[in-house]
């Protein structure tokens, strides 16, 4: 099968290998093959209608292809594979109203929307509150910053250090547009008094980010000519660089 | 539910006036029915109803056995066995007669409705008494009322299949040339029914020796006896342990046998004869190659061609897939890009694609996928042939199983194959085949998969979605991608439950979508 070797997780993306596929006789990708076979043989002899065939398919297929949704914390009962997207849709696509940023529960946007557009909760953390709820629902335990709800998902809840919960939106194409133009002019207009400026302007933010006290990952907010316009994707190297004290 | 819909097919409606309570009774045992019949619709098994000299005084009951007359139904098996017991003991003038009566008698109310009373007939003794009508230097007669009764015995549920066993000795010594067609073939089928309950049975048939005189069976040119010994014998070769089908393809004969029938017989004798190629082919890496060096391939393709017949396109179809998945080297030395035979397995092929039954379709995407794993050249027969538009309509259409498929054929035709060598796992693309793909439509139908709950699925997409962003010229991959909301798609992986899909989602998206996305357009 086109399965990972235990290298391949370690350097990165399983790239996609050209394999051969063999099954064994009684696997399940033969098995409606092998249903057919016998519902045919025995037609005939017990007068099996089309509709009980039809019926006796869907039944044998049914039964290895409910599932459930694999959405951590969900568990719901999937009737068939073809079910998920409306599932998916239908409770996992709670959006924030503020950076429209999804969230598969309502527990999780509920958070999300306490941790980054909240500044009762940040002056609340300011003040040393444990504020930063572990994600893993029935959990309970609270953090007082970001990094150390963190740790505390990678090393109880086995969480892979890749997570980020807070991860911004990639903003649409046309606002990345709009980002770029207005760059791309104040660039122009502005290149002589550039330097003073952007002193300036890293002046500002840097205040702003004092405000939030969240020592690692970039605010909700960011101006103009910072490298991160408006919202992006910020790679786990960029953010891992941004770490305590870089701001 | 499908229960409720399954009684109601019931051909003749109930017309009794019996209180509720009957009538409960019955609508329960109809639910059950249901169910049980579902499962012996499943089994390996087959009931022998008509005699296979095409006995035909009984008339075959197919409609339900309701209540009161499936108690007396049993209640006249007992009876029966009772007789058979009195029978078997007289020794005197006219013994052999009334022998053959009793058996009848018993074989007709086992031979009668789907559901024959099997359970009454094992608690009032029928078998050690089947037994002794089975011994050596009985007539024939008697010995094929037995094996009938026996037969359908063994067709049911495993504990009555289990039962048979002191009889397994005497069935099998009863499959000797030396002893009567009829009489050999209805021990053939008792014993194909025990071989299809189970590998543990099986087992037990293979150390008694069942495999030999079963495989002589088939060496004949044409018969009822062929195709049944066909039958059982795909029954016991099934496995999981490969020695069976490596022990029958050693045997004298069998092997041209096989090819004879699979050019010459008639399509019910073609069906079994194919089977037992699949699990020829499935266990035995013997087998496989000496089927390869033989002409069979040939007349698999052929068959695949000239039929029509969903039952034997089955067993043909996988015979071919699963000796060109068995091994590389014999195949590949078959199936050589410009030889006329590959060119017809990829047309049959596509002509499997087409077809309305969704196994076809399955096993044949399948097939293609395989061969498309193969060299650069088999690759270009495939993306050069009927079989991609064929793919590319099946890919955004078909249910999900055929997609996957569907969406393997299309992987492996645009990446090179693994060269031994290659150090960084990174198998190069075939551009050529990637752009075209991908310009025909192909990554909507990947990012489909990509939002499926089901793993492997998911996984296709992904690893095709990597492709297409590493391959696709003028860094177009990451605009093509996001225009079918590929970003989507990988985004829910940040709470999915599969960290191998949510790491291998989030390094994609790290890599091509990353803050500097979109900058210098």
């Amino acid at each position: 099968m086109a399965s990972m070797d235990v290298e391949e997780a370690q350097l990165g993306f399983p790239h996609w290998k050209p394999l051969r596929r063999k099954f064994a006789p009684e696997s399940p990708f033969f098995a409606s093959g092998n249903i057919e076979r016998e519902l045919l043989a025995k037609q005939i002899a017990l007068d099996l209608t089309e509709d009980e065939k039809h019926q006796l398919r869907e039944m044998v297929d049914g039964e290895g292809r409910g599932c459930f949704c694999p959405i951590v914390g969900c568990g719901a009962r999937l009737s068939s594979l073809e079910d998920f997207e409306d599932h998916y849709n239908a409770r996992h696509t709670a959006s924030c109203s503020v950076c429209s940023r999804a969230y598969p529960t309502s527990r999780l946007l509920s958070i999300h929307v306490s941790e980054a557009h909240d500044s009762f909760f940040q002056a609340k953390v300011a003040r040393g509150h444990l504020m930063y709820e572990c994600l893993v629902e029935g959990c309970g335990l609270k953090f007082k910053n970001y990094k150390s709800r963190q740790q505390h998902l990678v090393d109880k809840h086995k969480f892979p250090t890749s997570f980020e919960f807070f991860k911004k939106a990639l903003p649409s194409k046309k606002q990345r547009q709009k980002n770029q133009r207005r760059q791309a002019t104040s660039k122009k207009a502005e290149s002589s008094s550039m330097q003073v400026d952007n002193e300036t302007m890293d002046g500002l933010v840097s205040g702003v980010s004092k405000l939030s006290t969240s020592d690692s990952t970039p605010s909700a907010i960011s101006f103009g000519r910072r490298p991160t316009r408006g919202m992006t994707f910020v790679p786990r190297a960029v953010q891992h660089e941004k770490k305590p004290g870089s701001t | 539910m499908a229960d409720d819909n399954t009684a109601s097919h019931r051909r003749d409606p109930i017309k009794s006036s019996v209180a509720n309570v009957a009538g409960q009774r019955r609508r329960q045992q109809a639910v059950s029915v249901g169910k049980e019949r579902r499962e012996s619709l499943v089994r390996a098994k087959r009931l022998c109803r008509v005699g296979i000299s095409g006995d035909s005084d009984d008339t075959v009951d197919s409609e339900m056995i309701i209540d009161e007359e499936q108690s007396i139904l049993e209640a006249q098996t007992s009876s029966a066995v009772e007789g058979l017991k009195s029978v078997v003991a007289y020794q005197g003038k006219g013994a052999l007669q009334k022998r053959v009566s009793a058996l009848h008698e018993l074989r007709r109310l086992l031979s009668r409705s789907e559901f024959p009373p099997v359970e009454a007939a094992l608690k009032a003794g029928a078998i050690p008494l089947l037994v002794q009508c089975l011994s050596f230097g009985s007539p024939d007669e008697q010995l094929l009322e037995a094996a009938w009764c026996l037969t359908n015995i063994a067709a049911g549920k495993p504990e009555e299949t289990k039962a048979l066993l002191p009889a397994l000795p005497l069935l099998i010594a009863h499959l000797g040339e030396n002893g009567s067609l009829p009489v050999a073939e209805q021990c053939a089928w008792a014993l194909g029914n025990v071989a299809g309950e189970g590998e543990e049975l099986r087992n037990i048939l293979l150390s008694q020796g069942a495999l030999l005189p079963l495989a002589r069976m088939m060496l004949p040119n044409k018969g009822s006896t062929v195709r049944t010994a066909a039958w059982a014998l795909s029954n016991l070769i099934k496995g999981p342990n490969p020695k069976a089908a490596t022990e029958l393809i050693r045997v004298d004969g069998l092997l041209d046998a096989l090819v004879r029938h699979l050019r010459k017989a008639d399509d019910e004798l073609a069906t079994e004869v194919a089977w037992v190629v699949v699990y020829l082919s499935a266990l035995s890496n013997l087998a496989t190659s000496m089927l390869v060096k033989s002409d069979v391939l040939q007349l698999l393709v052929q068959r695949l061609a000239m039929s029509n017949s969903l039952q034997l396109l089955i067993p043909v179809l996988r015979s071919l897939g699963n000796l060109i998945a068995g091994d590389s080297q014999t195949t590949q030395a078959v199936i050589v890009p410009g030889h006329e035979i590959t060119g017809n397995i990829i047309e049959v092929l596509v002509k499997c694609l087409n077809s309305e039954h969704r196994v076809l379709k399955k096993e044949a995407a399948w097939v293609l996928s395989n061969i498309a794993a193969g060299s650069v050249e088999h690759k270009q027969l495939i993306y050069s042939s009927e079989a991609v538009p064929v793919l590319l309509r099946l890919l955004s259409t078909a249910p999900f199983d055929i997609r996957k498929e569907v969406a393997y054929v299309l992987g492996n035709l645009c990446v090179s194959p693994i060269s031994p060598t290659e150090g960084d796992g990174k198998p190069s693309l075939i551009l050529e085949h990637l752009v075209s793909l991908v310009g025909r439509g192909c990554l909507a139908g990947f990012i489909d998969l990509v939002n499926l709950a089901d793993t492997e699925a998911a996984r296709l997409g992904l690893q095709f979605t990597e492709l297409v962003l590493r391959g696709m010229p003028n860094g177009e991959g990451p605009k093509l991608v996001e225009k079918e909301n590929g970003i989507d798609a990988m985004e829910r992986f940040q709470f999915h439950e599969n960290e191998d899909l949510r790491n291998m989602a989030n390094s994609l998206v790290d890599k091509y979508f990353g803050e500097d996305y979109g900058l210098d357009e």
